[in-house]
């Protein structure tokens, strides 16, 4: 069984925006891994996440934001998240993303904040 | 729908590799529908089957493709019960969810994230050691009274 994500980089503004098509698990690792670092290459000081609403996210791809989210903290970037269920959201909220990342929802209201 | 006899009791069988916990939450997010589960509780119940189906390939079966992983769903009245079998020697405690400021300000491995989950879904979750050495993780979920 193969999974892909499909990840658009788009610069608004000073925010670049990730836009991740498809489910997020382990093996979504060497995709978000490349996308952040071609973001960083860029030299983004803020990021916003946006995730497909219908997307299925297990431990596997949280671990994976986890560790997104450390590089983000050592690069002192600033970290958005939109697209996410009702779900996600409260999955994310319990095992603490949103102490470093912010869940915003709708695209529009994430730019009004982070720009 | 009134749920009787062994007609909302499921069974299936799934090989130890990721991907194909997607079976087992296909079926349990089908029996909850037609046991009336509202869908924020399905949500939380697919959440829950996942993550104890990947608990069971790679902590219990250790991802050994030729070791199963079983899961029985059973609709009650008022419940769904959920129970997930591997057939390993695996680790019989999970590490503890250390939370993610430790992960990511002192550098600790993320892991007990799946279980950590699990018990935050999930109404009771209870473990059991198998005669032939596996375990069953039993998870269930109530409708809200």
């Amino acid at each position: 069984m193969t999974q892909a994500n499909e990840i658009v980089l788009k610069q608004i503004g000073d925010v670049t925006l990730i836009d991740i098509r498809g489910d997020i698990t382990i093996l979504s690792e060497s995709y978000l891994n490349d996308a952040y670092a071609d973001a960083n290459n860029r030299g983004a000081g803020k990021i916003l996440l946006k995730f497909e609403k219908a997307a299925y996210i297990n431990s596997g791809g949280i671990s994976v934001l986890i560790q997104l989210l450390a590089k983000t903290e050592q690069n002192n970037q600033t970290i958005g998240l939109i697209g996410l269920s009702d779900h996600f959201t409260k999955i994310f909220n319990m095992v603490g993303i949103t102490k470093f990342a912010k869940i915003y929802k709708t695209r529009e209201d994430a730019l009004k904040a982070m720009s | 729908m009134t749920p009787a006899s062994n007609e909302y009791s499921i069974e299936i069988s799934l090989p130890s590799k990721i991907g194909y916990e997607r079976i087992a939450i296909a079926s349990s997010a089908a029996l909850a529908k037609m046991g009336g589960f509202p869908a924020a509780r399905i949500e939380d119940l697919k959440s829950a089957v996942a993550e104890a189906c990947i608990n069971a390939m790679q902590h219990g079966n250790q991802w050994r493709l030729e070791a199963r992983v079983v899961v029985h769903m059973n609709l009650g009245d008022d419940r769904i019960v959920v129970s997930v079998t591997d057939q390993g020697s695996g680790v019989t405690e999970f590490p503890k969810y250390p939370g993610i400021t430790k992960i990511i300000e002192e550098n600790v491995s993320p892991r007990g994230l799946g279980v950590f989950i699990i018990h935050q879904l999930a109404d009771e979750v209870r473990y059991n050691q198998t005669v032939d050495g596996g375990h069953t993780m039993t998870i269930e979920i109530r409708l809200p009274e």
